[in-house]
């Protein structure tokens, strides 16, 4: 089990952005979409609370992620369709986008509505925008957009992994396993 | 009439308690009442639009000085839609059972250089005692005065039940009076 990245397979700490990460994003968007669930206002407040708290965690971590890319290596491409494999690239290229993009427009929302940003009751973080009711619900459906966006990518993403791992039989997704073993290579 | 002025005049001196502190009027386009809370770690501040004052102050008779306070709490705004819906409702002010806010000073003490008024706030039903800090600068006939004072919100069960929850919102609520005064 190493740290970095091998031929055989993703690293520990690229496996552990990885995970982490889904399982964040993917909690945090079910929960936004739950927000109107909420049994009182001040439920929603704290609910709320916590979305965003998650959210700034998952922009850190996104920039955590980029840096320990940048000094890690990356396992080379498992062998197939040139065309699949640039397809995955930019898959994984809007990904990345998304990842910054929805927390930060998450970010801008709040910040146009005037409310302020706590992390998780901890400290809190400047405005990114002047306060500016007049557009915080075109903010808001810029960052609902980009959600559905991402679960649109995120069907392309997961299914062909599942693809790979399936019928293809092959490494794609057990490099990424966070306790799986690769196969040997024949 | 001699006889009874010089009486008057000679009780007016050995009884200075009974010296009549000076009357002022507000000058409302000048003056403001604000407060200022703590939500989610983030300050707001907020002003009363509507209240009236009655203002006797006499520096050198503090115990003839009084303030009387009333403060129509619909009037408050904080610049934030949602809070300002939901300050006049049930949970905060419930300014339908209770539409103003009443101080009324009991007593003036001089502590070191600073004067501090003692009253009686009543507050969405409830009295309690609140001590405010008075600095007042007369200026030729009229005066600046100004008085803050911190109270505690859920001391008179302002924002209770879910809303007590002091780490979103915080206990402890400025008040802050800015009054321009001309004598009357």
């Amino acid at each position: 089990m190493s740290l970095r990245s091998d031929n055989r397979r993703w690293g520990s700490v690229a496996r552990f952005f990885h995970w982490i990460m889904a399982l964040a994003i993917i909690g945090n968007g079910i929960f936004g979409l739950l927000m109107d669930e909420a049994s009182g206002p001040m439920q929603k407040i704290k609910w709320l609370a916590l979305h965003k708290s998650i959210g700034l965690t998952v922009l850190a971590l996104f920039l955590l992620r980029v840096l320990w890319r940048w000094v890690d290596r990356r396992p080379p491409d498992e062998p197939g369709p040139r065309w699949q494999q640039l397809a995955a690239h930019g898959v994984h290229g809007v990904l990345y986008l998304l990842i910054a993009a929805i927390p930060l427009s998450g970010w801008w929302f709040n910040s146009v509505a005037g409310k302020p940003l706590q992390w998780f009751k901890l400290f809190n973080l400047p405005a990114l925008a002047a306060k500016n009711t007049d557009i915080s619900d075109t903010v808001f459906a810029v960052h609902e957009y980009l959600f559905w966006f991402l679960v649109a990518v995120l069907v392309v993403h997961v299914g062909a992994a599942l693809k790979h791992h399936v019928f293809d039989k092959d490494n794609v997704l057990r490099r990424m396993l966070p306790f799986g073993r690769p196969k040997n290579r024949l | 009439m001699k006889p009874l002025f010089s009486a008057l005049l000679a009780l007016s001196l050995i009884t200075p308690a009974l010296a009549t502190a000076a009357d002022y009027a507000v000058q409302p386009a000048a003056s403001t009442l604000g407060f200022a809370g703590t939500f989610q770690g983030a300050g707001f501040n907020g002003t009363f639009g509507k209240w009236t004052a009655a203002i006797s102050y006499d520096t050198a008779h503090l115990a003839a000085s009084k303030f009387d306070v009333n403060v129509d709490l619909a009037s408050a705004k904080t610049g934030d839609k949602d809070r300002d819906t939901a300050l006049p409702g049930a949970d905060f002010f419930n300014i339908a059972k209770f539409p103003q806010a009443h101080f009324v000073t009991t007593n003036f003490r001089q502590v070191g250089a600073q004067v501090v008024a003692d009253g009686n706030l009543t507050l969405h039903g409830v009295t309690k005692p609140v001590t405010l800090n008075v600095s007042f600068k007369p200026q030729g006939k009229s005066a600046v005065l100004d008085v803050t004072g911190t109270i505690k919100r859920l001391d008179f069960g302002v924002g209770g039940g879910d809303y007590a929850d002091t780490s979103v919102i915080a206990a402890d609520v400025k008040i802050t009076a800015h009054l321009q005064l001309a004598a009357k």
